[in-house]
């Protein structure tokens, strides 16, 4: 689903100087191409774990960088893994 | 459920500290979104969430140890993991290849794999674009060519074929986001409203309008001005029309389907002048009334 940016503010549960913080910090990147700012379900997830990340596990801005980074490769891998598999097993009769 | 300090792994005289602290481990080992492959964090995570939200609060934690309240019922709101999308093979603005870049460089067949499976992601078609647009009525029924400003400030010429109906969606193929790789742009779809028109309505290929004509017009007949989609025309009144004759101005609808236009239907509407008119008055009252009765069939 792609919501505005008052949804997704209401959605996530975040304050507005919050959100623009993330998205300048690039943990957030919104779709601008459209008519607004648009935010997709991804997005909505990805913020509750930034949130998760900083309230409940106590991770500071810096760390929030580290983490993203390392869990956007590990996905990225997850993801040529799934290829392959995929590609190389054949599908279960 | 079990116990909330079992969960937690603190005694029943933990300080609140303490069971922040206790929270603050379990959750870095098991949230969802650090253990994507791991399908039953996230039961086990939900299972430490509860109790921390049971045990963190003061309150409610008071309310537990005096056996008020049990941890049944604690269950926090559900909400999606980011792993449940970050994987997926849906574009997001978040995929990263940089973990595995350096295998791809080989010349094996592990290294065509992987390139093919990028190459798949790399090449995604742009997502399509929503815009609105209203025109006139006359517009739909005759075509337009019309601009559209965009919130970027760029600008998109939408061609509106005649005939348009109220709300039909315009597919402009490649205007909409940019794809990646050879995937080629998205389109841009535009929603178009039709501006009612008073004096018109539609009935499919038909539109229909009511003229008033005056008293010397419905008896004696005479040509009047008539507006159309497409401008004003003169059409012949017959002698002795009446309020509801309907007249038909053949090809001056919307374009049909299979060729040709729908007509418009003219439906005249016999006005005396406004306010009394003594001349009137006095030619009428020479006129004998007796002749005619239209309620004589059973009208009123």
């Amino acid at each position: 689903m792609i919501m505005t940016k008052q949804q997704f503010l209401s959605s996530t549960e975040i304050e507005v100087q919050t959100l623009e913080f993330w998205i300048e910090q690039q943990w957030l990147v919104p779709d601008r191409t459209a008519v607004d700012v648009t935010f997709s379900d991804t997005d909505v997830a990805r913020a509750h774990l930034i949130r998760d990340l900083k309230g409940d596990l106590g991770v500071n801005d810096e760390g929030i960088d580290v983490i993203l980074h390392l869990v956007d490769q590990l996905h990225g891998l997850r993801r040529a893994f799934a290829h392959l598999h995929r590609d190389i097993v054949p599908p279960s009769r | 459920m079990s116990n909330p300090y079992e969960i937690l792994g603190v005694a029943p005289t933990a300080s609140l500290a303490e069971i922040q602290k206790a929270y603050r481990k379990l959750a870095k080992q098991l949230h969802p979104d650090l253990n994507p492959g791991d399908k039953a964090a996230e039961e086990k995570f939900k299972e430490v969430a509860v109790a921390y939200d049971l045990l963190g609060d003061a309150e409610k934690r008071k309310r537990f140890d005096a056996g008020e309240i049990d941890a049944s019922g604690a269950e926090r709101p559900q909400h999606r993991y980011y792993r449940d999308f970050a994987t997926s093979d849906e574009g997001h603005p978040y995929a990263d290849s940089s973990g595995y870049a350096d295998y791809m460089d080989t010349d094996d067949a592990f290294a065509e794999l992987l390139r093919r499976s990028e190459q798949a992601r790399a090449n995604r078609r742009g997502r399509d674009l929503h815009y609105s647009l209203t025109i006139d009525f006359a517009e739909s029924i005759t075509g337009a060519g019309k601009r559209l400003t965009l919130p970027d400030g760029g600008t998109l010429d939408v061609t509106i074929p005649p005939g348009l109906i109220d709300g039909q969606i315009i597919r402009l193929r490649g205007k909409g986001a940019p794809g990646t790789g050879k995937g080629g742009p998205g389109d841009a779809l535009i929603e178009v409203e039709v501006r009612p028109d008073p004096r018109f309505t539609r009935d499919g290929d038909d539109i229909a309008l009511e003229v008033p004509i005056s008293l010397p017009e419905a008896v004696l007949g005479g040509k009047v001005r008539v507006p159309t989609p497409t401008g004003d025309v003169t059409m012949t009144v017959p002698k002795g029309s009446n309020t509801g004759t309907t007249m038909r101005l053949k090809g001056k609808g919307a374009p049909r389907h299979g060729g040709g236009h729908g007509d418009e239907f003219v439906k005249l509407k016999v006005v005396l002048p406004k306010g009394p008119d003594p001349e009137l008055e006095a030619f009428v009252s020479t006129w004998d009334r007796k002749a005619f009765n239209p309620r004589e069939d059973g009208a009123s």
